[in-house]
């Protein structure tokens, strides 16, 4: 089922709830799909993002707080928008971005310390990074490049191989400007996997073209959904043992600052269903349920927190941490903008019993947000298990990574 | 154009809206003022523009110049006039113009034609379903990275508000083409009218 946009809004603007009511009848043009829900009077609207460099004395690394005998240090700075990470074989990380539309190439010195460089530019929101062998793919906002014998070449980049047709994701304008941005990994299966986020705050969308998590051979060939029923996943990894699909998930806005969750999701089967927009876990959304049981869905492997905006996870494979972080999962949340008060700005970790069955999710990396004077120092938006064990934590606003590292 | 730098400026320039803590205000308004000089042919000399098309940039917040003149620097944001001056800029340079003209009252062009009142309460009719004040606040006035809009010129008003529902354009985030998709030129033309009649 395929709905135009302004055929949509206009059902919006007759269905939807007391708020819309109010809109004067005179109104011709439909509601935007972002504003679905939105009550009156509210002034909440997203942060301003940093696109400036930082210098290092600014970079907030005192702030951090961690786990007794866990130490955080700056690993690279002056790299603004910094967010997902991609690790190539010869240990260059590649970090995409949204706002500056630019993915980095971090190598490191002989004394430890990084060197930076922009490896692409005046790419639109290029935040989607797999590397598969020496080949870097970079998931933009529609446009799929890749650039082989990256590491031979951080100087002098490659021309890339445009996919963008044989993946033949969702434009921009279908999107109609909502979750368009793309998170993407490499599965244990030599498959490449990204996320197609809805093309509204909530609506009745296509469950066939949005609100997925779709597989592709590396050659954009072979789609397949592997979840469906999910907002907005942007990030992701596979259980290292199980081999099974692990995701974050953002919950709509404007159902007020306590619902619906952020959820983390765990896809035992190929095409399981989550349930957007009528349900998540066992809460039924109030204007979209559609009279569905949310029994009828899969339920989240457990609720992170409302609008913490979750992003970045991965498996703990090294062995510098203790023992009980083995296979848990590092989780980013970037921090809320549709909340009164402040949430997330953290990373957290969710403990798994032998079942895979979340036990409990506890604080790990905290002291970004300061509740006080509601502010935040940074916005954690990636994590990254590095091969010595340490954990690498993008700061998108603050435009640093910080490196988290344990000694007994 | 001196360059010279006057730390008492600094002090002008706290006028910082960024949500974060810790971050130390960079900018240097007057080190601005002189960078910002060939800005004024354009702009106007008190950052009033009284050319058709160009904004007024008096009173806009800092963080909204510096982002737009970063996505213009990257090439994300295409305005062929910006190129030479925006390609190259310092993230130093940007901000302290930002801060500059973040210090200017702002304030209507001198050629701001009558209002029509028909037209302006057409345009105030869409402002509230579209819920331009959330974000723009209650008087217009913008804040952080989302600009002041009261007062603006008119003709500015509607070639960015078409920008934006065409997709030509977007800023640091997607909000804006949300916001006007679906509407009408006539739409455009009376929502740009009645932002430009907001004092």
């Amino acid at each position: 089922m395929t709905i135009r946009r302004n055929l949509l809004g206009m059902a919006a603007l007759l269905m939807a709830g007391p708020a819309f009511a109010q809109a004067p009848a005179a109104t011709p043009a439909p509601v935007p799909g972002w504003a679905v829900g939105r009550p009156e009077g509210s002034t909440l609207a997203p942060h301003a993002p940093r696109l400036t460099v930082t210098p290092l004395d600014q970079v907030p690394v005192s702030s951090i707080r961690l786990p007794q005998g866990f130490q955080a240090e700056v690993f690279a700075h002056g790299i603004p928008g910094v967010r997902a990470i991609a690790e190539a074989p010869g240990g260059t990380l590649f970090a995409g971005t949204r706002a500056i539309g630019r993915v980095y190439a971090i190598t490191r010195n002989p004394d430890g310390t990084t060197r930076t460089r922009i490896f692409a530019q005046g790419l639109p929101q290029p935040n989607g990074l797999v590397m598969i062998g020496n080949s870097l793919y970079i998931f933009a906002v529609n446009r799929v490049l890749r650039y082989d014998n990256v590491e031979a070449n951080l100087d002098s980049p490659p021309a890339p191989v445009d996919l963008t047709a044989a993946f033949a994701l969702p434009t921009e304008q279908e999107h109609g400007g909502n979750h368009h941005w793309k998170y993407a990994s490499l599965g244990p299966d030599g498959r490449i996997y990204t996320n197609v986020g809805v093309n509204c705050n909530v609506c009745d969308t296509d469950r066939d073209k949005f609100a997925l998590l779709v597989s592709f051979r590396p050659d954009g060939s072979d789609r397949r959904i592997e979840a469906r029923g999910v907002r907005n996943s942007v990030g992701f990894a596979h259980h290292p043992t199980t081999r099974e699909l692990w995701a974050t998930n953002h919950g709509r806005d404007w159902v007020g600052d306590d619902n619906p969750q952020d959820s983390l999701l765990r896809v035992r089967r190929v095409g399981e269903d989550f349930g957007f927009p009528y349900c998540l876990g066992t809460w039924a959304d109030p204007q979209y349920n559609r009279g569905r049981a949310c029994s009828e869905f899969s339920q989240p492997a457990a609720l992170l927190g409302p609008h913490t905006a979750v992003l970045g996870m991965r498996f703990y494979t090294g062995t510098m941490f203790p023992e009980q972080y083995r296979n848990q999962i590092f989780i980013a949340r970037r921090g809320s903008w549709n909340r009164s008060r402040l949430s997330g700005y953290d990373v957290v970790v969710a403990h798994l019993d032998g079942q895979g069955n979340v036990t409990r999710v506890e604080e790990f990396l905290t002291g970004f947000r300061d509740d006080a004077n509601q502010r935040f120092a940074d916005r954690p938006a990636e994590v990254h298990v590095l091969r010595d064990g340490s954990l690498l934590v993008s700061g998108e606003q603050m435009g640093a990574i910080y490196r988290i590292t344990y000694r007994r | 154009m001196s360059l010279r730098r006057t730390f008492a400026a600094a002090l002008l320039a706290a006028a910082t809206t960024l949500s974060t803590m810790g971050v130390a205000p960079a900018q240097d308004a007057q080190r601005g003022a002189a960078l910002a000089e060939p800005c004024a042919q354009c702009h106007g000399a008190n950052g009033r523009s009284q050319m058709p098309d160009i904004p007024s940039l008096a009173g806009q917040p800092a963080d909204f110049i510096t982002i737009q003149m970063i996505l213009m620097r990257e090439g994300l944001r295409q305005v062929p006039a910006m190129t030479q001056f925006a390609v190259g800029k310092s993230d130093q340079d940007i901000q302290d113009i930002a801060a500059w003209f973040a210090t200017l009252p702002p304030g209507p062009p001198d050629d701001r034609r009558p209002l029509d009142r028909a037209l302006f309460a057409a345009g105030q009719a869409l402002s509230g379903p579209r819920h331009c004040a959330t974000c723009h606040v209650s008087d217009y006035g913008g804040r952080a990275q989302i600009p002041r809009v009261a007062a603006q010129r008119e003709d500015y008003l509607l070639h960015a508000l078409t920008q934006y529902r065409d997709g030509l354009r977007a800023g640091p985030d997607t909000q804006m083409n949300g916001a006007v998709q679906g509407l009408s030129d006539a739409d455009l033309v009376a929502l740009a009218h009645y932002l430009s009649h907001k004092d």
